[in-house]
C-alpha cells in the first residue's frame, strides 16, 4: 500500500457511516426488546423476536467484520479459513441439537409391538 | 561450561550475537530446533511415566490377589494400597485416568506435533525458523507447566484425577467433592492443567499453520511440499478448530466444580444417597459432545504425524517416489474435514435416535476411505522397490500392518449395532491401542532413528536398533491381540480386579442360547475347549508382554544417549541420500538453518528418476548431475539388514 | 537471522505473518465462543418443562441493568471505531492523533469493565432466591447478606487423614477458642491449640505420625501374611481426634460446606464434625417476588410458599396480578382463534409476580407474626453493621424461612441456574478478552514510540492486528447483548 498517495479520507468516512449504522441497530435491538409497540406477538420472547434480534445482530456483526476488520478487501485465504470455521461451529451447534432432539423415545418392549407398529405404517 | 560462556560473553556482545549464554541457548531458546528437542525429551519422560502407571495397573489386573512387588513400601504409594499391599480401586482409577491423559496429551501429541513438527517442518520448507519464535517458546513452557501440574496432582491429599481420561460428568463433577479445598484436588487440577495444555496447543497450531503458509522458501509451491508438511498443516487445523470446544468443556466443568454451576449436572442428581446441592437442569450429554468434538479429531492428531513420518522414510529407503502423492494430499485434507463430523460415534449408547446415529454411522464409514487411501499408498510405495531395511525402515514397515489392524478393527465400532456389544470392552482398548501404540509409537521411533543423524551428526547403533525393534514388535502384539479376544467375549474394561465379576457370570452368559456371546464361545471352543471360560488367563499374557516390552525399551534408551558420543559419524549432510530440504542444512543445523537461501527446484520425492545418473534428485539441487552417486551411509544401507 | 514477512506481506498469500496468525487465532476463538453458544442453545432448548428451572427472560433478570448492557454495547462499538481511526492515524504518520485515539479506546474498555462490575455486584450481593420443597421460588434479599448456620460449638471431631478439616474456616476471625486435644490417636493428648495456624501445624504433624504408623502396621501385616500366619491381626490405626474447647465458641458455618446438621451437631462435608448447640439455622429473608412456574396451577394456592410468607395480602396481590395477566393473554389469543399455549400458561408471565409484605389488610396480623419472630432472634452481637442494614429494610418486612423447607438457594451468581451460569461464564470470559486486549493496546500506546520511529509500518501492522482482535471482542458482545439481556 502506498501510504502517502492513499486517500484515507474515504476510509474515515465509511468508518463513521458504519459507526452510525451500528448505533442505530443497537437502538433497534433494544427497542424490540423493551418497548411494547415494537414487540411482536404476546409478551416475552417469541420465535419472531429471536429471528429479528439475531438477524440484526448478524447484520451488525457483518458490518464489523467487513468494514472494520477489512474483510471486504481481504484475500481468499482468510475467507477459506473462516468458511470452514463457521461450518464446523455450525456443525457443532446443529448436530448436538439434533442429537438432543432425536432420543430413542419409545421403548420397543416386545418384538410383537414393533411388528405391529411397522404394519400400521405400511 | 558456564564459566566458558561467561568469558566469551562480552566479546560476543561486541562482535556477533552468535554465542549466547547457556540458558538462552538451551533453556529459554527461541530456536525451533532447540524447542523441538525440549519437546522431545519432555514428552519421552512423560511417555515413560505413563508406561509406568500402566505397568502397575497391569499387575492389578493379572494378579489381583497379590501385593504389588517392589513399590509397596514406598510411603506415598503405600497410602493408596490396601493393607495387604494390593492395588485399590481408587488407585487403579487414578492411574488409569492419568495413563490415558498423560499418554495422549503429554506424550504422543507433544512428541509427534511438538518435537517432530518443530524440528522438521521449518527445515523441510526452507524457513529460517518458525513464524513466531517467541510464541513457540511460550507454547513449550505452557506445555511443561501443564505437565508439571498434572504430575504434582498425584501428591495432593486427594490424589490425581480419577474419572477416566474422558472425564465424563457428572462423575468428574462430583469426584472428591467432599474435600474442603476443592481447588487443590486432582480432579480440579486436571482441568486447570488441561486448560494450559490446550492453550499451548492452540498457540502451537497457529504458529505451525502460519509458518507453513507464509514461510515456504522460493520454489516451494504447494504441491512440492513434503507429505510430512501437509500432515502438519492438517494436524494444525485439527488442533486449532477442535481444541476450543474442549476448552469450553473444561471451563464449564471447572465452573461446575468451583462455582457450583450445573452445566453438566442434571436435575435431581443424587450422590452417595444425598441429593446433590446444585440448581440442576444441566446436561451430561453436552459434556460428551464437547469432549468428543475434540477427541475424535485428536486421534488424527495422534496418527497423522506418525503416518507422515513413515511417508518420508518409505520413499527414501525404497528409492522410489511416494506412490500417489497428490491423492494422499487430497485424502489427508478430506480426512481433516470429515474428522469434525464423526464425533458422536463414541456416543451410540447414550440413547441417540436412529436418524442422528445413521448420520454419524455414515460419516464414520466415509472417513475410513481416506484413511485406507493413505495406508494403501504407503503399501504400494514399497512395491517393487529395492528396499534398504535399516532400522527406521523396519519400524516404518511394521507401522503399516499394525496401523492396518487398528484401523480395520475400528470398522465394527462404526456401526451402532456391534458397538452396542463392544463399547467399553477390551476390544475398544485393543483397537485404539493398535493405532496409537504399535502404530503411532512405531512411526515416532522410526522418525527418531531417521533424523537422529541430522540432530547429532552420528548414526544410532543398528545392532541396538534391532534389539529394540524385534522384541517390541512381538510384545506389542502380545499385549493387544489377546484384548481383542477378551473384548469380543464381553470382557469389560476398567476392571481393577482383573474381571472377577466377569468370571462369576461368564458361565451363565455363555450358556444362554442364541446370544452373541454364545456364538463367540462356540467359535472359541473349536480352538480350545472351555476357552471362553478362561478369558481371565489372557490377562497374564497381556501383562507379561507389557513388562517385557518395558525391558526392551532399555536398548533404545541406551542407544539414544550413547550414540551421541560413540555413534558412527556421518560422512555427509545427507546420509540417507534423501531428497527433502532438511538434508541440505549443515549437520547439526545452525541457528537460522540454511547457509544460503534455499530454493526448491522440484517435487519432494524424485527418486530413481528415469534418465538421471543418480538414483535421487534432491529438491534443493539445481543440477542433478552434481550429486555424488552414492554416499557412505547409503552404501551401508544397501547391505543385508542384520 | 530474520524471519521473512514480518512486516511486508508475502506476495502469493497477500498477508504478513502476524495478520495470518491473528486470523487463525480468531478462527479458534470462533470455535471457543461457538462452543459456548452451542452450550447456550443446548441448555436452553433442552429444558424439560416443569422439571428443570425455567429459563428466565433476560429483560426480567436485568430490569434496570438493561440500560447498562445497552450503554456497554455503544461503548464497545465506539472503541472499535477508535481503533480503526488510530490505525488510520498511524498510516497518515500522525503520532499525536494515534495516541489520542488509543487512550480513548482504553478509556472505553475501562468504562465497559466498570459497568460490568456494577452489574455483577448487584447480582451477587443484592439478589437472592430461595426454592422451597415444592419448587415454589421466592426472590429477594438476604438480611445478613451471607447465609450462615449459626452454631455454638463445644467439641470438634476431625480425621487426621486427607486435607485440613474445613470447620476451622467457619470460626470467625479473632474468635478462635482454646482447644484441648481430649481424644487422639495416642501420643498428643492434652496439647493446647490457640489459633488456626497452630491447628494446621498440629494436624500436619499428626498426619505424618499416623501415616508412619500405618506404614509400620502394614509392613507387619504383610510380613505375617507372607509367612503364612493363620489369622494375622488386621491393621488398625485410629486416625480420629477430638478437640474440646474451654468455653463455647462461635461457628458460622457455610451451608454449602455442611452435609447435615441438627440441634446438637454440624457435620461438614469432609467428615469433620462439631458438637454443641444450634443457635439458629433459619434464613432471614426479604421477599420481593414469588415465582410459581414450577408449581402446577391447581396447586398454586396451597403452595408452601404462602405458609412461609404468611401474609394474606401478599398472596391476594399475587393472584390478582395473575388474573390480570391472564385476561391480557386471552385478549391476545382469543381474537386470533387460538388457545393460550401450554408454554404460556406455565411461563413467567402468569406465574412470576411482585409481592409486598404487610401491604393490604392482613397487615396487623402479618406484622405481629414477624415482630414475634424478630424478637425471638438473638442477633449476633458483633455485627452492628448488619443491625443497621436491618433497620434500613425495616418496612421491607423480613421473614425467616425454616431451613428444612428449603430445597435450594443462592444469590444470583453462576450457581443459581443455567441462565446465570452461562451468563456469568460468557460475560466473564468476554471480560477477560476485553482486559487482555486493552492491556495489549495499552502496551502499543505507551511503548510504541521506539518502533514508530524505527518502522512506522510495523507499528501500524501491530495496531491492525490488535484491532482485529478488538473488533472480534466487540463482535461477540453484539451477540451477547440480545441473547443475555433481551430475549
Ligand atoms: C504400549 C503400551 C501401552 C499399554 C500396555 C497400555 C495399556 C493400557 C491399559 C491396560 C489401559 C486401561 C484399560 C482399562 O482398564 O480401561 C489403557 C487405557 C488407555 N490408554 Fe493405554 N497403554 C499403552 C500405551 C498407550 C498409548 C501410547 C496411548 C496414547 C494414546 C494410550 C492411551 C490410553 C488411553 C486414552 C486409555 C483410556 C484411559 C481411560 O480409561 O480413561 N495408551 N492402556
Ligand atoms: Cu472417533
Amino acid at each position: 500500500m502506498a501510504e502517502s498517495t492513499h486517500d484515507w479520507g474515504k476510509h474515515k468516512k465509511s468508518y463513521l457511516i458504519v459507526f452510525g449504522a451500528l448505533c442505530f441497530c443497537t437502538c433497534l435491538t433494544l427497542a424490540l426488546g423493551i418497548f411494547a409497540p415494537f414487540d411482536l406477538g404476546p409478551p416475552g420472547p417469541t420465535p419472531a423476536d429471536f429471528v429479528i434480534g439475531l438477524a440484526v445482530a448478524c447484520f451488525k456483526a457483518s458490518l464489523v467484520g467487513l468494514i472494520f476488520m477489512h474483510l471486504n478487501h481481504e484475500r481468499g485465504l482468510i475467507y477459506k479459513l473462516l468458511v470452514f470455521t463457521f461450518l464446523f461451529s455450525l456443525g457443532l451447534m446443529a448436530l448436538t441439537l439434533f442429537a438432543g432432539a432425536d432420543p430413542i423415545l419409545e421403548q420397543y418392549d416386545t418384538l410383537e409391538s414393533t411388528k405391529g407398529k411397522l404394519m400400521e405404517k405400511l | 561450561m558456564s564459566a566458558a560462556t561467561a568469558e566469551t560473553h562480552d566479546q560476543a556482545q561486541e562482535e556477533h550475537h552468535h554465542v549466547e549464554p547457556f540458558w538462552k541457548k538451551y533453556i529459554f531458546s527461541t530456536d525451533h530446533k532447540t524447542i523441538g528437542i525440549q519437546y522431545g525429551f519432555t514428552s519421552l519422560v512423560f511417555l515413560a511415566f505413563g508406561f509406568f502407571l500402566m505397568m502397575v495397573m497391569r499387575w492389578s489386573i493379572a494378579y489381583p490377589d497379590r501385593a504389588v512387588p517392589l513399590l509397596a513400601d514406598w510411603p506415598w504409594f503405600q497410602a493408596w494400597l490396601d493393607d495387604s499391599g494390593k492395588v485399590t480401586g481408587d488407585l487403579y482409577n487414578m492411574f488409569g485416568a492419568m495413563h490415558g491423559t498423560i499418554m495422549v496429551f503429554l506424550g504422543i501429541v507433544p512428541l509427534a506435533f511438538g518435537a517432530f513438527g518443530n524440528y522438521v517442518t521449518p527445515l523441510q520448507i526452507g524457513a529460517p525458523d518458525m513464524a513466531f519464535p517467541r510464541l513457540n517458546m511460550a507454547s513449550y513452557w505452557l506445555y511443561l507447566l501443564g505437565g508439571v501440574l498434572m504430575f504434582v496432582s498425584f501428591f495432593l491429599p486427594s490424589g490425581a484425577a480419577k474419572a477416566g481420561w474422558t472425564n465424563y460428568s457428572p462423575l468428574a463433577t462430583t469426584t472428591d467433592i467432599h474435600y474442603g479445598d476443592l481447588f487443590w484436588t486432582g480432579q480440579t487440577q486436571w482441568l486447570v492443567a488441561m486448560a494450559l495444555l490446550i492453550t499451548s496447543s492452540l498457540l502451537g497450531a497457529v504458529n505451525f499453520i502460519c509458518t507453513i503458509i507464509n514461510l515456504r522458501c522460493r520454489g516451494m509451491s504447494w504441491m512440492r511440499l513434503p507429505f510430512f508438511v501437509w500432515a502438519m498443516l492438517v494436524t494444525g487445523f485439527l488442533l486449532l478448530l477442535a481444541f476450543p470446544p474442549l476448552e469450553v468443556a473444561a471451563i464449564m466443568q471447572l465452573m461446575d466444580r468451583m462455582a457450583g454451576t450445573s452445566f453438566f449436572v442434571p436435575t435431581g442428581l443424587n450422590v452417595s444417597g444425598m441429593s446433590f446441592d446444585a440448581a440442576g437442569g444441566g446436561s451430561p450429554l453436552l459434556y460428551q459432545h464437547l469432549f468428543w468434538f475434540l477427541a475424535h479429531p485428536e486421534v488424527y492428531v495422534l496418527i497423522l504425524p506418525a503416518l507422515a513420518i513413515v511417508a518420508e522414510i518409505i520413499p527414501c529407503n525404497t528409492r522410489k517416489p511416494l506412490w500417489g502423492y497428490k491423492t494422499m494430499v487430497y485424502a489427508v485434507m478430506v480426512l481433516g474435514f470429515l474428522a469434525f463430523i464423526v464425533w458422536a460415534h463414541h456416543m451410540y449408547i447414550t440413547g441417540m435416535g436412529p436418524a442422528i446415529s445413521t448420520f454419524f454411522q455414515t460419516t464414520t464409514v466415509l472417513i475410513s476411505v481416506p484413511s485406507v487411501i493413505l495406508i494403501t499408498s504407503l503399501l504400494i510405495s514399497m512395491w517393487g522397490g529395492s528396499i534398504r531395511f535399516n532400522v527406521p525402515m523396519l519400524f516404518a514397515t511394521a507401522f503399516i500392518p499394525m496401523f492396518g489392524i487398528g484401523g480395520l478393527t475400528g470398522l465394527p465400532l462404526a456401526f451402532s449395532l456391534p458397538d452396542l456389544h463392544l463399547h467399553d470392552t477390551y476390544y475398544v482398548i485393543a483397537h485404539f491401542h493398535y493405532v496409537v501404540a504399535p502404530g503411532t509409537i512405531f512411526g515416532l521411533f522410526a522418525g527418531i532413528y531417521h533424523w537422529y543423524p541430522k540432530l547429532t551428526g552420528r548414526m544410532m547403533s543398528t545392532r541396538l536398533g534391532h534389539l529394540h525393534f524385534w522384541p517390541s514388535l512381538l510384545f506389542m502384539n502380545g499385549i493387544f491381540a489377546p484384548m481383542f479376544i477378551q473384548g469380543m467375549a464381553g470382557f469389560h474394561r476398567r476392571a481393577f480386579d482383573g474381571g472377577k465379576a466377569y468370571e462369576q457370570i461368564s458361565t451363565q452368559i455363555f450358556a444362554e442360547p442364541n446370544t452373541f456371546l454364545a456364538n463367540i464361545a462356540e467359535i472359541l471352543n473349536v480352538i480350545e475347549p472351555d476357552a471362553a471360560l478362561r478369558m481371565i488367563d489372557l490377562n497374564i499374557v497381556t501383562s507379561g508382554s507389557a513388562w517385557l516390552l518395558a525391558v526392551f525399551q532399555v536398548p533404545f534408551i541406551i542407544n539414544l544417549f550413547i550414540s551421541k558420543f560413540v555413534g558412527k559419524k556421518v560422512s555427509s549432510d545427507n546420509p540417507w541420500d534423501a531428497t527433502t530440504l532438511e538434508w541440505a542444512t549443515p549437520t547439526p543445523p545452525p541457528h537460522g538453518n540454511f547457509l544460503s537461501e534455499p530454493v526448491a527446484y522440484r517435487g519432494p520425492y524424485e527418486y530413481s528418476v528415469p534418465g538421471e545418473a543418480s538414483d535421487f534428485c534432491p529438491q534443493f539441487e539445481d543440477d542433478p548431475s552434481k550429486i555424488p552417486a552414492k554416499s557412505e551411509a547409503g552404501k551401508e544401507g544397501d547391505k543385508p539388514a542384520v | 537471522m530474520e524471519i521473512p514477512h514480518e512486516v511486508t506481506p508475502r506476495r502469493d498469500t497477500g498477508l504478513y505473518n502476524a495478520k495470518l496468525g491473528v486470523w487463525l487465532f480468531l478462527a479458534s476463538e470462533v470455535m471457543l465462543f461457538g462452543g459456548l453458544f452451542s452450550a447456550y442453545i443446548f441448555l436452553r432448548v433442552g429444558i424439560q418443562d416443569g422439571v428443570d428451572n425455567p429459563w428466565p427472560w433476560g429483560l426480567n433478570v436485568h430490569k434496570d441493568f438493561v440500560w447498562l448492557g445497552f450503554i456497554n454495547t455503544l461503548v464497545l462499538i465506539a472503541s472499535s471505531v477508535g481503533v480503526v481511526f488510530a490505525w488510520v492515524a498511524l498510516k497518515e504518520r500522525n503520532w499525536k492523533l494515534y495516541q489520542v485515539y488509543m487512550y480513548a479506546v482504553i478509556g472505553c474498555a475501562v468504562i465497559f469493565m466498570c459497568l460490568k462490575g456494577i452489574e455483577y455486584n448487584s447480582k451477587l450481593n443484592h439478589h437472592f432466591g430461595i426454592k422451597l420443597k415444592d419448587n415454589s421460588v421466592m426472590e429477594g434479599e438476604l438480611v445478613n447478606k451471607t447465609d450462615r448456620i449459626r452454631f455454638e460449638g463445644a467439641t470438634a471431631s476431625v480425621s487426621l487423614q486427607g486435607a485440613v478439616p474445613v470447620f476451622i474456616k467457619s470460626i470467625p476471625k479473632g474468635e478462635f477458642p482454646i482447644f484441648k486435644v481430649t481424644e487422639g490417636p495416642g501420643s498428643e493428648e492434652g496439647v493446647e491449640i490457640h489459633s488456626d495456624s497452630e491447628l494446621k501445624a498440629w494436624f500436619h504433624k499428626e498426619r505424618r505420625a499416623i501415616s508412619a504408623k500405618l506404614t509400620e502396621e502394614r509392613k507387619r501385616y504383610r510380613a505375617e501374611l507372607a509367612s503364612g500366619v493363620a489369622n494375622p491381626t488386621p491393621v488398625s490405626v485410629s486416625s480420629s481426634a477430638k478437640l474440646t474447647s474451654s468455653e463455647p465458641f462461635v461457628l458460622n458455618a457455610n451451608p454449602r460446606k455442611v452435609v447435615l446438621h441438627s440441634d446438637s451437631v454440624v457435620n461438614f462435608k469432609d467428615g469433620s464434625k462439631v458438637e454443641g448447640k444450634l443457635i439458629s439455622d433459619d434464613v432471614e429473608f426479604i421477599v420481593h417476588e414469588v415465582d410459581l412456574q414450577l408449581v402446577l396451577p391447581q396447586k398454586q394456592r396451597e403452595s408452601i410458599v404462602w405458609d412461609v410468607i404468611n401474609d394474606e395480602g401478599a398472596k391476594q396481590q399475587f393472584f390478582e396480578q395473575q388474573d390480570a395477566e391472564y385476561r391480557h393473554l386471552r385478549e391476545y389469543y382469543e381474537p386470533r382463534g387460538e388457545v393460550i399455549p401450554e408454554k404460556m400458561l406455565r411461563g413467567h408471565i402468569l406465574n412470576l409476580h411482585d409481592v409486598h409484605l404487610g401491604g393490604h389488610h392482613g397487615d396487623d396480623h402479618g406484622d405481629d407474626h414477624h415482630d414475634a419472630v424478630h424478637k425471638s432472634e438473638p442477633k449476633p452481637s458483633a455485627e452492628g453493621a448488619h443491625e443497621e442494614a436491618a433497620h434500613e429494610h425495616e418496612d421491607d418486612h423480613s421473614i425467616s424461612v425454616p431451613r428444612d423447607q428449603i430445597k435450594f438457594m443462592g444469590n444470583h451468581g453462576p450457581r443459581y441456574g443455567n441462565y446465570y451460569a452461562i451468563y456469568f461464564t460468557m460475560t466473564a470470559l468476554h471480560g477477560l478478552h476485553v482486559i487482555g486486549g486493552a492491556l495489549v493496546l495499552l502496551f502499543f500506546t505507551v511503548f510504541g514510540k521506539k518502533l514508530y520511529l524505527k518502522n512506522p509500518e510495523h507499528l501500524a501492522n501491530r495496531i491492525e492486528v490488535g484491532g482485529l482482535f478488538w473488533h472480534f471482542v466487540d463482535l461477540i458482545w453484539i451477540f451477547l447483548f440480545p441473547l443475555m439481556y433481551l430475549l
